[in-house]
């Protein structure tokens, strides 16, 4: 799996849980999930990109 | 002069806040039984205050980060040595505390052996992904608390 698909995974997990655990209304749900998933999948693109000029060092082999 | 005023309904009101965000609940069942079966297995807290599908859907969403952090060989913190001696000695007693929330997860964890794999591809995904476990269930844990006290629906 990509550090991609897992970062998605994640951020899907926690909107999930922050949906169901402060909505209690089916789109109050939908409405928070898409705002805390966008919001942190967005974020986290907006930073890399942010970071891509920034040296990572030499690369590393992957075990 | 002096037209008529138009009248003002309750239902011609703004509903900024609906009255399910606001009401709460009737208190219900024990709050220390609550949050124990709450803290012990994900979920369970819900499903002793009667809330069954949000119990299930809560066990199921927790243990599968569990699974998934252990899958990806994440570290799972534990106490080790004296937490005043050094600064990350004390980070580690903190994350270690963190990570008791999970509950029995973390104690069969804990029995198990597992500790996780530094070199391993998703170490960082994986420790995120228990911590974030253990985190949602200390939540779980006050949310059934405020439910059983009739704060929450």
């Amino acid at each position: 799996m990509s550090h991609f698909v897992l970062m998605v995974l994640y951020c899907g997990a926690v909107s999930l849980f922050f949906a169901l655990l402060w909505r209690h209304e089916p789109r109050a749900r939908l409405r928070l999930f898409l705002q805390i998933f966008l919001g942190m999948v967005l974020g986290a693109l907006l930073v890399a990109y942010l970071m891509y000029p920034v040296p990572s060092g030499p690369p590393v082999a992957m075990p | 002069m002096g037209g008529e005023q138009p009248e003002e309904t309750a239902a011609s009101l703004p509903a900024e806040v609906s009255e399910e965000e606001t009401a709460g609940g009737e208190p219900r069942g024990k709050p220390w039984l609550a949050a124990l079966l709450a803290w012990l297995l994900p979920g369970a807290g819900h499903v002793y205050l009667g809330r069954w599908l949000r119990g299930a859907v809560f066990c199921a969403l927790v243990l599968s980060l569990v699974f998934a952090g252990a899958s990806l060989d994440g570290r799972l913190w534990r106490p080790e040595g004296n937490p005043l001696a050094s600064g990350s000695a004390a980070l580690a007693a903190l994350l270690s505390l963190l990570s008791a929330g999970l509950g029995s997860p973390y104690l069969a964890l804990l029995a198990s052996g597992y500790r996780g794999q530094v070199a391993s591809f998703g170490y960082e995904y994986g420790t995120a992904f228990l911590l974030t476990a253990a985190l949602m269930n200390l939540l779980l844990v006050f949310d059934a608390l405020d439910v059983s006290r009739g704060r929450k629906p």
